[in-house]
């Protein structure tokens, strides 16, 4: 019974074999993150690529380690709901302090 | 101190009634009334403070108070009508009603409810309390940074305002998400969410915007407790600190709060008037979308209570635009509201009085907001008393008197007595009365120029008769609320019985008896529609209440609420003692988190219910 | 309507369990706490007269504790995974890595504060002290609540049985860990590396970038 349940887990969900990937691939992003950081280029591309790498390191977290990907899709809604509305306060804030073109 | 004594295995208390039953209590309905009762309590400290306020402003050149007391007056007045009345007004009712029309035997977390209350009832009593040590807060309810920040304010008041609203909104929080959960996960089988009453729906998106709006506001009062006991820079404009950041992350908060005090009573009216219409609401979906989209579109209006700020041309521009869209669902719902009635029965009792009495001056309120959205007009506006006429038609026109429609509708379920239809008539029309007799003028006033938070004015600006006028309407305003206590009283010492249901309403909480059993239901009720009791009256039949060994197994009631939240508003005056001695309020502020602490312990700890069966853990 | 008696106190409306989705609204408030203490630090950015501001960050030691903090929540995610499995010897192993990983982030961030006060950074310096120690000590107070909540659940679960009761425990604790973990992705990504690049160039920061 409890290995018929574990096995129907598996399917669904990422084992500890995924996670340590996943854990790789963070430290990878990671690593990405601070080599641009070292590059003298465009800071405009820079910013952007920072910016996204965060983006997806936030993404496999909330995904994968916090089930997001596999779970309940209203569990999904009580998060992102909010986050919506800080990141539109947050671009609007700093519009509105003409952060974003000093 | 039982709790303090022995600190090993506490037994969770078991006194059914008595000053210990109701500091332990975590039953909804004892924690609705006390709120009720908190919320009655502060409203006539509140009236008071107004009354005091239109005393002084009666005629030109009176000096009955002094300016800084008058500065005190009008914003302990702002803050307790909001924080300490009209919201816990809101909570009294969706404290004792929302479970009750959801078909639940309690709230999903019945102490962190508890707790909910008393930090509530905490940080306003802190907050009046600087009352005994010196001054008021003298600061405006919207506590302006930098102007309150060391260097500008010239007593410790604003000390205890700023740890007084942090504590409440501890309070304000864990109830939002207390009743987010309730609501979405413990309705009665069948109870969809397009099946639950409006007053639910209301609640359940108010408890959304105090779990996002309150945020932004607990994060501005740290940022101005850190300016102001540890010296920081958030408000200090000499070391290039931005003297706007306050109000824009206060609006963010202070216009969803709007909606947390308005919605309530939008919700109660909306379930009042199918009652007294004998017909379902006209329109159901289109209440519940409108309510929704209110709650959201409300976190992208805040600026427009900063037009004169100079925001620049699209800014203005762009809050403009969002503010006159909200006022789209808000008007769908008076539509709705009148289509409700439209060719009904109408009953005219007192709660419906209310209610309709509501949807006139509510509108006048939201008229009056849409107008503000012009800025140019705006600008002509700002800080004057057509302010203060819009927004107190919108406060006490909308949401008090949509309370008072609640509270004559659900006082005969909370009690068990009918109030007097007469003396309730009396309230209603003297109350109506009186309130357009204050507040209407104020219109005029602000039109022809006399400003806002002024403690006197002169005798050839013009102003004396609408003042004079706008006072004896707030006499008349008192004694209409001094009716209401006195109809309270008779009713509750010989008030004719009520039934199960006394107004034929269709929603569960008229299902079970007046005033209903601790557990509220002898057996869960399943719902097949959205008017149950209307649509399947055969079958509410309510059974016999149970024998005590057959009621079901409700929580016990807990001290650690309690305590928990002394700890917390401990740990606020651990830091007004600190002020004044560092290493005694250091001290202090290290023992209430270790009292905090145990708290937690204690309430994770504790068994769910005093010999509970084992077999109540599996599912939870 | 009827009156069933057969019903189950103990399910919910939604299928969904009461405290995780007590979890999640937290959370989401959450979002709000943190968003409105990197909101102001960002439109304070810039802005300070005096004293020290991004040029004082050292990416090296903290690109290895933001290292430490992501390792953490791999830990977090095996402990859930142990206890899903029935394994308490492996989810205790791994509460315990987690709360000590957790651990020594704190003591990286009190080390980092202590080399800024000593090179003349405090929150009283300027609007950077004051809106960056506020808001990393904020996210370093949840850290620290986080560690306090896992030791308590190591010490707990020597009287558990594994089970969907106790692997809820673990699940939950783990949801807040991993939050506060995605909060220092955001505050490494946007204030630490973002903040700082061309810092020294204090004419341009490079946000203007954003803007074009
Ligand atoms: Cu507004």
């Amino acid at each position: 019974m409890a290995t018929e349940h574990i096995e129907a887990h598996e399917e669904s969900h990422p084992g500890p074999r995924q996670y340590v990937i996943i854990g790789i691939i963070l430290v990878v992003i990671t690593g990405i993150e601070v080599g641009l950081f070292y590059i003298e280029a465009n800071a405009a591309l820079i910013v952007w690529l920072l910016i996204l790498s965060s983006l997806a390191k936030f993404l496999i977290v909330v995904g994968f380690f916090m089930h997001l990907k596999f779970d309940d899709r209203r569990f999904a809604l009580l998060f992102f709901f909010p986050l919506l509305i800080m990141v539109s306060l947050v671009v609007v804030l700093m519009a509105l302090f003409s952060t974003l073109t000093r | 101190m039982v709790a303090l004594a022995n600190i090993g295995l506490i037994p969770r208390p078991v006194h059914p009634t008595g000053v210990w039953s109701w500091l332990t209590t975590v039953d909804h309905k004892r924690i609705g009334l006390l709120y009720g009762f908190t919320a009655l309590a502060f409203s006539i400290l509140g009236g008071i403070e107004s009354l005091i306020i239109r005393a002084q402003l009666a005629a030109p050149n009176q000096s009955i108070v002094s300016p800084e007391t008058y500065n005190s007056l009008f914003t302990m007045h702002g803050t307790t009508m909001v924080f300490m009345v009209v919201m816990p007004a809101g909570a009294a009712f969706f404290n004792y009603m929302v479970p009750l029309q959801i078909g639940a035997r309690d709230v999903a977390f019945p102490r962190l409810n508890a707790f909910s209350y008393w930090v509530f009832l905490f940080g306003a009593l802190l907050m009046n309390f600087s009352f005994f040590v010196g001054a008021f807060p003298d600061i405006g309810w919207f506590g302006y940074a930098p102007l309150t920040t060391n260097e500008y304010t010239t007593t410790g008041a604003t000390d205890y305002w700023l740890l007084g609203l942090q504590v409440m909104g501890i309070g304000s929080l864990a109830a939002g998400f207390n009743f987010a959960v309730t609501i979405l996960n413990l309705r009665a089988p069948g109870m969809t969410l397009m099946r639950m009453p409006l007053f639910t729906w209301m609640t359940l998106i108010v408890a959304f915007l105090l779990i996002l709006a309150f945020p932004p506001l607990t994060i501005a009062l740290t940022f101005l407790l850190f300016d102001r006991f540890f010296d920081m820079n958030f408000f200090n404009v000499s070391a290039g600190a931005d003297p706007l950041l306050w109000q824009h992350l206060f609006w963010i908060f202070g216009h969803p709060e709007v909606y947390v005090l308005i919605l309530p009573a939008m919700g109660i009216v909306s379930d009042v008037l199918p009652t007294f219409s004998r017909k379902p609401l006209f329109g159901y979906p289109m209440i519940v979308f409108a309510g929704i989209v209110i709650g959201f579109l409300g976190f992208g209006v805040w600026a427009h209570h900063m037009f004169t700020t100079g925001l620049g041309g699209w800014a203005s521009a762009a809050f403009a635009g969002s503010t006159m869209v909200i006022a789209v669902p808000t008007g769908v719902k008076l539509f709705n509201w009148l289509g409700t009635m439209w060719g009904g029965s109408l009953r005219f009792k007192t709660p419906m009085l209310f209610a309709v009495g509501f949807i006139a001056m509510f509108l006048l309120g939201g008229l009056s907001g849409v107008m503000h959205a012009v800025v140019p007009v705006d600008t002509q506006q700002q800080d004057t008393y057509f302010i203060v006429a819009h927004f107190h038609y919108v406060l006490v026109g909308g949401s008090i008197f949509g309370l008072m429609a609640g509270l004559y509708y659900w006082w005969p379920k909370m009690t068990g007595r009918m109030l007097s239809e007469r003396l309730g008539k009396w309230h209603f029309w003297l109350m109506f009365a009186g309130f357009n007799i204050t507040f209407f003028p104020m219109h005029f006033l602000g039109v022809i120029g006399m400003p806002r938070r002024i403690y006197t004015y002169d005798a050839d600006q013009g102003w004396a008769a609408l003042n004079a006028l706008v006072s004896a309407g707030s006499l008349v305003l008192t004694f209409s609320v001094l009716l209401l206590l006195v109809n309270l009283a008779i009713s509750l010492r010989r008030g004719e019985k009520a039934g199960d249901n006394p107004w034929e309403a269709p929603s569960l909480e008229w299902a079970t008896s007046s005033p209903p059993h601790h557990y509220n239901f002898a057996v869960v009720p399943t719902v097949r529609s959205r008017y149950p009791l209307w649509d399947e009256e055969a079958n509410v039949v309510e059974p016999p209440p149970l024998p005590p060994h057959e009621e079901p197994h409700m929580p016990s009631p807990s001290y650690w609420p309690l305590m928990l939240a002394f700890s917390i508003v401990m740990l606020a005056v651990g830091l007004l003692i600190w002020q004044w001695h560092a290493l005694i309020g250091i001290g202090f502020i290290v023992v209430m988190m270790v009292l905090g602490l145990r708290s937690i312990y204690g309430w994770v700890y504790e068994p769910p219910a005093v010999e509970a069966p084992a077999a109540v853990h599996a599912h939870t | 309507m009827y009156f069933d008696t057969t019903v189950d106190p103990h399910r919910t409306s939604t299928g969904l369990n009461n405290r995780k989705m007590l979890m999640w609204a937290f959370l989401g408030s959450d979002v709000l706490f943190f968003g409105t203490l990197i909101a102001t630090h960002l439109v304070y950015r810039g802005q300070s007269l005096v004293g020290h501001q991004e040029d004082i960050f050292s990416i090296p030691i903290t690109s290895i504790s933001t290292f430490v903090l992501l390792m953490s929540s791999l830990a977090m995610v095996l402990a859930l995974s142990g206890i899903q499995r029935g394994n308490l010897q492996t989810m205790r192993l791994w509460i315990a890595v987690t709360a000590i990983f957790g651990a020594i982030f704190v003591g990286f961030q009190m080390f980092e504060f202590h080399e800024f006060v000593q090179e003349g950074l405090t929150p009283r310096t300027n609007l950077f002290g004051s809106t960056f120690f506020t808001m990393t000590g904020f996210h370093g107070a949840h850290v620290t609540i986080g560690v306090i909540w896992l030791w308590s659940l190591f010490f707990a679960s020597f009287k558990w049985k594994a089970g969907t009761e106790t692997a809820l425990h673990v699940e939950i604790a783990g949801l807040y860990w991993h939050f506060v973990d995605i909060v220092w992705v955001v505050i490494f990504g946007i204030v630490y590396l973002v903040g700082a690049y061309g810092a020294e160039d204090r004419l341009l920061p490079p946000v203007s970038a954003l803007g074009g």
